[in-house]
């Protein structure tokens, strides 16, 4: 009875264990070989060394790394923000819930492609930044030639794109948050910050750590959009670490570099949730 | 709440209103454009139909593009809730040797990036030929629904007393019959909510889509990634912006589906 119903596990494991750890496998494999290349020699750890002095890899690791760190420091507390401000029954918050909610729903190759038609320099939002950019700093939007617009401009699509997952975490969270906690602390006269920081924040830690989680995978493997607006460009300036293995790997098929930055980026990923979750958690685990 | 509070709360909406409403309305309008008026930038269309008659006929690009992307949804969909509603069932209810464990392998599948495993099934689906076929690439998909679908039917499952079993079991009830009569009915909404993001999922996935398939199992977002000239030809953006357009349509139906629970202030539950 107690060990009876295991076998339900077969059919996922033995699945998972195909798409998700044979691949694993074939990449080692190719980590200590140069297949494709004039002769196929067995080269050790050679790839995996080469990787660290690659300065494309590096800077490729770090601005991904920037982006995300950028994008939840922005996604989060607008979410919640915005949460606060359209909570409740009513119709208007109905309607902005639904429209805050409806770029997440879209494909990212759809968003990079709407940004792509936005941005061009007669589209509503390229007439827009190029005016607000003149009267600031007197200088034009320029996606293609300026590496920190490019920088900017995809921080402003993710936020277009995601806020609204945030937004709806923190909805569900306020929502079934214990109002006890808050009536006491408002009849002790505390004040709205102490009330957010003591009374509603404990409670909404459990919901934001799950978003944060969601939101850093994501953005830690991030593509589509960028690939599409501004193909990595101008120069390396958006070239985030899966469009550079993709143009090593897929394109250029130097599969024993690129499959050693595959596992070393995975790696990379799986050490970076992993902190995020024992850090929160403080060591409890995500199954109960 | 005082007038001016709610004036400004009105003004905030207004602006985030418009915001989040230009990309679509611009799609849209763009898609119903002909090229010299896109390139004019005008923001409202000349009603040229040629991008959609292109989309729904045409040469039938678009068109096998749509009905590969059907196929290989709902056919990934489909075996992912078979595959992981076991398997949830076995994560909640049985503690076993390395279950944590075992439930933590399966969400890093979901955290790695597609570009990791994208390598290997490259070589790996040209051996077994099933590289440009829906076979392949619902298979390839397998390795993010998966975990996904055994994480969601799990927070649910857990909201379910063991004890509606236990007495399943005392009235002599097979574990297929404990399925279908008790399980299955109080799971209805967590296997929608599975469906639907296992569903979208494939329907939005892009970065296997291209390096997996080339021509006859080629799906919209790939399709998409073609057609804005990053690989091959130049830029068609009428066709694109219509295709584009429909690639939304599953999301604005399940906006449309979920708006009496957004009325009433909506209490997700747990996630």
């Amino acid at each position: 009875m107690k060990f009876g119903k295991l076998w339900l596990l077969l059919p996922a494991v033995i699945l998972t264990a195909f798409v998700g750890i044979f691949p694993i496998f074939a990449l080692l494999n190719y980590v200590v070989q140069t297949p494709f290349e004039i002769e196929n020699r067995f080269v050790g750890l050679e790839n995996l060394a080469k990787l660290f002095k690659d300065y494309r890899f590096t800077d490729a690791v770090l601005r991904t790394i920037v982006f995300a760190a950028l994008s939840l420091l922005i996604q989060i507390p607008l979410g919640l923000g915005l949460a606060y401000l359209f909570r409740g029954a009513g119709k208007l918050n109905a309607i902005m819930s639904s429209v805050i909610i409806l770029p997440t729903l879209f494909p990212p190759v759809t968003i990079g492609m709407m940004w792509l038609l936005l941005t061009r320099t007669n589209g509503p939002f390229g007439i827009t930044f190029n005016f607000l950019l003149n009267s600031i700093f007197g200088e034009p939007y320029d996606l293609y030639k300026n590496a920190i617009h490019a920088f900017a401009t995809i921080i402003l699509m993710d936020m277009w794109h995601w806020t609204g997952l945030t937004f709806l975490v923190s909805l569900a969270a306020l929502t079934s948050m214990d109002e006890t906690y808050i009536l006491s602390a408002r009849s002790e006269g505390a004040t709205r910050w102490q009330i957010f920081r003591y009374a509603e924040f404990p409670q909404l830690l459990y919901p934001l750590l799950f978003i944060t989680l969601l939101r850093l995978i994501d953005s830690l493997k991030i593509f589509d959009e960028v690939f599409i607006l501004t193909g990595g460009g101008p120069g390396l300036s958006t070239e985030f670490v899966t469009q550079y293995i993709r143009t090593i790997g897929i394109e250029q098929w130097i599969f024993g570099f690129s499959s050693a930055m595959s596992l070393v980026y995975l790696y990379i990923v799986l050490i970076l949730s992993w902190l995020l979750i024992v850090g929160f958690t403080r060591g409890r685990g995500i199954l109960e | 709440m005082s007038v001016t509070s709610k004036a400004v709360k009105v003004v905030i909406a207004l602006i985030i209103a418009i915001i989040f409403f230009t990309p679509l309305y611009f799609t849209f309008s763009v898609s119903l454009s002909s090229k010299a008026r896109i390139n004019e930038g005008a923001l409202v269309p000349d009603f040229y139909t040629g991008s959609w008659v292109e989309i729904t006929g045409g040469f039938g690009y678009w068109r096998t593009g749509i009905v590969n992307s059907l196929i290989v949804s709902t056919a990934a969909m489909g075996i992912s809730i078979l595959v992981a509603l076991p398997a949830a069932y076995v994560f909640t209810r049985y503690r076993f040797l390395g279950d944590k464990h075992l439930f933590f392998w399966f969400l890093t599948n979901r955290m790695a990036p597609p570009v990791v495993f994208s390598i290997p099934y490259l070589m790996i689906w040209r051996g077994l030929n099933i590289w440009d076929t829906h076979y392949g690439l619902v298979l390839a998909y397998m390795v993010f629904e998966i975990p996904v679908t055994i994480w969601i039917i799990a927070s649910f499952l857990t909201s379910i007393p063991k004890e509606i079993e236990e007495a399943a079991y005392i009235d002599g009830y097979s574990t297929a019959m404990l399925f279908r009569k008790i399980i299955l009915p109080l799971l209805r909404p967590a296997i929608g909510v599975a469906m639907f993001f296992a569903w979208v999922f494939a329907w939005s996935e892009m970065f296997f889509a291209s390096v997996l398939t080339s021509s006859v199992a080629k799906t919209v977002p790939a399709q998409l990634l073609t057609a804005l000239g990053k690989v091959g030809w130049g830029v068609e953006y009428g066709p694109a912006a219509a295709a584009g357009f429909v690639s939304v349509i599953p999301g604005l139906a399940l906006l449309y589906w979920i708006r009496r629970y957004l009325l009433k202030g909506f209490a997700l539950g747990r996630l």
